[in-house]
């Protein structure tokens, strides 16, 4: 299907403005996306299974320091870099602009993991262990990953999915603002927007137009689905 | 055969087989065989409205249960305080309900107290324990030898405790913990003559000027003043407030700010005057609120002469130009807004370092204006204990005076500094009761611990005193049934009072604690007609509570007169040869004062600062860590006058060189596996310094000296510490 054909585009904006690291969106991610629960000794040995985490940057020397951040997640590349190299065809592009990963047929290289140039993909060394009662939590509209999987962010598809459905069953198009990945929906600063690029009035259409956009790697060539926007500046988006 | 179309063809196979291993068990979930997009059958889930209570703020919550089981937590769109946001503790709260080492049964201490020996009895057996005691202590005409510690309470558990407490003939309650806001309340009342905390309305601000307030962490209603300062920034079409912050670290807040004044310890309230004084040297100030402050502005420069920019300069460190950039935004950029926070609160003179700073709130015209400074309403509860209520409580427990103590939703065992002496005079407390969920350090010294139900499990109505100018009720109700054997505590102390008899009981006539909370809220709604009111009930449990929609105009305007303090200075425990560092200590952002170390999703949350995981560490200047030979992740030793604990080091750009500083949360006892045993508890540090002369604590007074001891600190953190990336190639 050709780009303008297509009712969905989802896509992501990020203020690095409004950001101000307070991590509500990594907590708010594990919740709704099942991941696993890491020990100290397992960060240790680099094991650690967030899929969305706040780089942050030292700038300067004290006095004149100062800190940024970044959340970093799947960037949903639209051409993805993942994607190629997976021998059996399981990190996958759908129409939506969205990078899925098919858990089931992941058989491990760790291919993908590699050739992200923003190591947003993380590997199940072991399989994940929650004491009881803490499986109650579960979220059902979410698959647990065992050993031997990459997992990555998925913008919360299920909700997508959700989303979509009830749209559909009203015979409607998802309205702007409906669906919201978990960590966009908690952002206390509301620094993390949402919805669909395909529509040019939608929220996240009108601040990915700003001028303090930028997207990571551009040079590499990726078509990140993720904008981010700069910060510390004057000027101003709409 | 396309990609696309084989997925479909073997997802139809499969779909029925994913959704069958859904509903058998929720922990061995099948995994799908399509792609998710395709196979994702999204079940059954309500919604149901609620209130966090991880911190003070009260923010209101939506938990999606499914199948009966809470699932997730979001923020309530319709309350006013977090309009459907949440921080990140209050996302982490489902690991409350959920942690797999609550207590189940209540316990009875068996083998020596802190043992950690407990046998399980039933709550009949737990009740009569405690009834026959209670009991057996009014018959001898002691019944003020039972006491109540808990957080200051709010909305109808205040009243139901009163009432307990009054009936049953004891006096002692103290209500106090860190998040309590005695110091703020009374810089309003010096300054401002009115009792409440402020409330800011940042969103309209287009400057702002923090004195250590960490308003996006620990500060009053962080997720309310995180949301108002994304529309700070990036919300008006023309217009980016701008935010200067004053403090000797460089806190998670501070990291957001455009400039960052890192003064010296102390030093806050001069760096405060002399920007008044800049202000009124420029002739920009207002006017009306000076006089209506009872201020002169010839007077008042005559009685700031002292503080020049040279002088403030050579007291603050704060080099001339920065004060200078900072009283030209003062003067120039409206609305402006002052906040004063913890940092300035725990020095000794901390009262009127906090006033001084409120005076620039009146110079810049702020108050009860927009995007300036309001009050909580006369609606909202009181502050709970004062610092010098704790400490006479602990003089009580040391002179054998408490023979009683119910300790419920604090753990003070772990949170108060041992200078204090709590934990030390513990012993002089026969009989210790800890109501809780998980075994905390406190309940690990019990004689009894009763479990408590979960907060997605009890009823309440949480009225913030903090983050709100109009009146806010929040109604907490269950939102699934209790996992385990557990009450809720105002349930037990109406069990008590039915069992004790006479004049208790008589105060507490309720049958059970919804019935209470229905009687308070048809007090509020005017005590409307019982069918209209079971309409109006069912409203409530919809959207989470009552809400005033806007605050009353001009509610609280300031009265009283403004004195400018007649001291400014500030004093130290440990003499500067031996102690040569400034220790701050300061709330943890996921744990505060370390009611969230035993929820692994918060433990697992790399410190949005140092990166680290599962760990507390002491942040070293480069400079100072260079001169004392210390890298990054060494072990090394700090020692004050009260003691020493051993710590790894984190070298931290964003300090002062003198200041070294140690998050508040971890190195509990106990608190179960994921609290337990993460190294220790940095309050040991504090030295029993206070303001005397004010009755307030003194948190940020203490000096240290530190010494290296090994390169094995042990320090973990998520990912590389300084970034993944070169900042130059991300483009930041
Ligand atoms: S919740 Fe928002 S402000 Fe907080 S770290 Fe995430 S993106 Fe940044
Ligand atoms: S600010 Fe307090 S009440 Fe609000 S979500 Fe966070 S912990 Fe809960």
């Amino acid at each position: 299907m050709s780009r303008q054909a297509r009712f969905y585009q989802w896509g992501m904006v990020i203020d690095l403005d409004r950001c101000t690291g307070c991590g509500a969106c990594v907590v708010a991610c594990q919740a709704e996306n099942n991941v696993a629960l890491v020990e100290k000794q397992r960060f240790a040995e680099g094991r650690d299974m967030h899929w969305l985490r706040i780089e942050r940057y030292w700038e300067g020397e004290f006095p004149h320091v100062r800190a940024r951040f970044l959340p970093m997640l799947c960037q949903h590349c639209g051409d993805a870099p993942c994607e190629p190299v997976c021998p059996v065809y399981a990190s996958y592009h759908n129409d939506e602009g969205l990078n899925g990963q098919v858990y089931n047929r992941c058989v491990g290289t760790r291919y993908c993991g590699n050739n992200c140039p923003y190591a947003v993909r993380v590997f199940n060394f072991l399989n994940p262990d929650w004491p009881q009662p803490l499986p109650d939590q579960l979220n059902p509209d979410v698959t647990v990953r065992s050993r031997g999987v990459m997992e990555k962010c998925t913008f919360c598809i299920q909700r997508i999915r959700r989303g979509k459905e009830t749209a559909k069953s009203e015979k409607r198009l998802v309205r702007d603002g409906e669906i919201q990945p978990a960590c966009a929906q908690t952002c206390p600063p509301g620094a993390i927007v949402f919805g669909n690029l395909a529509d040019p009035d939608s929220h996240v259409s009108r601040l990915a137009r700003s001028p303090r956009r930028f997207r990571l790697f551009e040079d590499l060539g990726t078509d990140p689905s993720v904008i981010y926007l700069k910060g510390g500046g004057h000027e101003h988006a709409g | 055969m396309k990609r696309r179309t084989f997925l479909k063809l073997t997802g139809m196979s499969s779909a029925s087989l994913a959704l069958s291993g859904c509903q058998k068990s929720n922990e061995k979930l099948i995994p799908f065989l399509v792609a998710p997009e395709d196979g994702t059958v999204p079940g059954q889930a309500d919604d149901y409205a609620s209130v966090c209570r991880q911190c003070p703020a009260g923010c209101g919550i939506l938990v999606r249960v499914s199948e009966g089981r809470a699932k997730k937590i979001e923020g309530n769109p319709l309350h006013p305080v977090n309009r459907g946001r949440l921080c990140a503790r209050g996302q982490a709260a489902l690991q409350d309900h959920y942690h797999p080492d609550r207590v189940r049964q209540p316990l009875q201490r068996d083998g020596e107290r802190g043992s950690g020996r407990f046998a399980p009895i039933s709550w009949d057996q737990a009740l009569t324990l405690l009834t026959e005691r209670m009991a057996g202590l009014r018959t001898a005409g002691q019944a003020d030898r039972l006491a109540l510690f808990t957080p200051p309470l709010t909305g109808s558990l205040a009243t139901l405790v009163g009432r307990f407490r009054d009936g049953y003939g004891c006096r002692q309650h103290l209500a106090w913990d860190w998040l309590n806001t005695e110091w703020l309340r009374r810089v309003s009342q010096l300054s401002f003559g009115i009792d409440g905390v402020p409330d800011y309305d940042l969103a309209e601000a287009q400057y702002l000027l923090s004195f250590g307030a960490d308003f996006l962490e620990t500060h009053l209603s962080p997720v309310r003043y995180g949301q108002s300062f994304g529309a700070m920034r990036q919300l008006r079409p023309t217009v980016r407030g701008r935010f200067t912050y004053v403090g000797a670290r460089l806190s998670l807040t501070a990291a957001s700010a455009d400039r960052w004044l890192p003064a010296r310890p102390g030093t806050e309230g001069v760096l405060a005057l002399g920007l008044a004084r800049e202000l009124l040297l420029r002739g920009v100030f207002d006017q009306a609120a000076l006089q209506a402050a009872g201020l002169e502005a010839s007077e008042l420069l005559g009685q700031l002469s002292a503080y020049t920019p040279r002088a403030v300069s050579e007291s603050t460190g704060v080099s001339p130009a920065d004060l200078q950039a900072t009283a030209t935004d003062l003067a120039t950029i409206r609305p402006a807004l002052i906040m004063a926070g913890d940092a300035v609160a725990w020095q000794t003179n901390g009262l009127e370092a906090g006033s001084t700073i409120q005076l620039l709130n009146i110079l810049v015209g702020s108050v009860g204006h927009t995007g300036g400074l309001h009050f909580s309403p006369p609606t909202a509860p009181g502050a709970g204990s004062s610092f010098a209520d704790l400490r006479t409580f602990i003089r009580q427990m040391a002179a054998g005076r408490i023979d009683t103590l119910l300790v419920r939703g604090t753990d003070p065992a772990y949170s108060l500094p041992p200078a204090l002496q709590f934990q030390a005079q513990l012993h002089k407390v026969p009989f210790l009761v800890s109501m809780t969920r998980v075994l905390d350090d406190t309940a690990q010294m019990a004689d009894l611990v009763l479990p408590e139900h979960s907060d997605l499990e009890s009823w309440d109505d949480v009225v913030p005193d903090r983050g709100v100018s109009q009146q806010v009720v929040g109604l907490q109700q269950p939102v699934v049934s209790p996992l385990h054997d557990s009450r809720s505590f105002p349930d037990v102390l109406l069990a008590l009072a039915r069992r004790l008899g006479g004049e208790v009981q008589r105060s507490c006539p309720w049958e059970n604690y919804p019935a209470l909370l229905r009687e308070s809220m048809r007090q509020r709604l005017g005590n409307p007609a019982e069918a209209a009111f079971q309409q109006e009930w069912l409203g409530l449990q919809q959207q989470g509570g009552l809400f005033e929609a806007t605050p009353p105009a001009n509610a609280r305007p300031p009265g009283g007169t403004f004195r400018l303090p007649s001291q400014l200075g500030s004093s130290f425990a440990g003499a500067a040869e031996a102690f040569p560092l400034f220790l701050q200590l300061y709330l943890s952002p996921f744990f505060t004062d370390g009611r969230g170390a035993h929820l692994p999703w918060l433990q697992q949350l790399p410190d949005p600062m140092t990166t680290t995981v599962w760990d507390v560490w002491v942040e070293i200047n480069p400079v100072t860590a260079q001169q004392l030979g210390i890298v990054h992740g060494d072990l090394v030793e700090v020692t004050s006058m009260a003691g020493t604990i051993e710590l790894p080091a984190v070298v931290y750009p964003g300090i002062r060189p003198e200041v070294v500083a140690i998050p508040i949360g971890q190195g509990h006892r106990a608190g179960g596996r994921y609290a337990a045993g993460r190294r220790v508890n940095p309050l040991q540090l504090l030295a029993d310094i206070h303001d005397e002369r004010h009755s307030l604590p003194a948190w940020g007074a203490t000096r240290v000296q530190l010494r290296r001891l090994s390169a094995t600190g042990h320090l973990v953190a998520a990912g590389h510490a300084e970034g993944s990336y070169r900042r130059d190639i991300l483009g930041l």
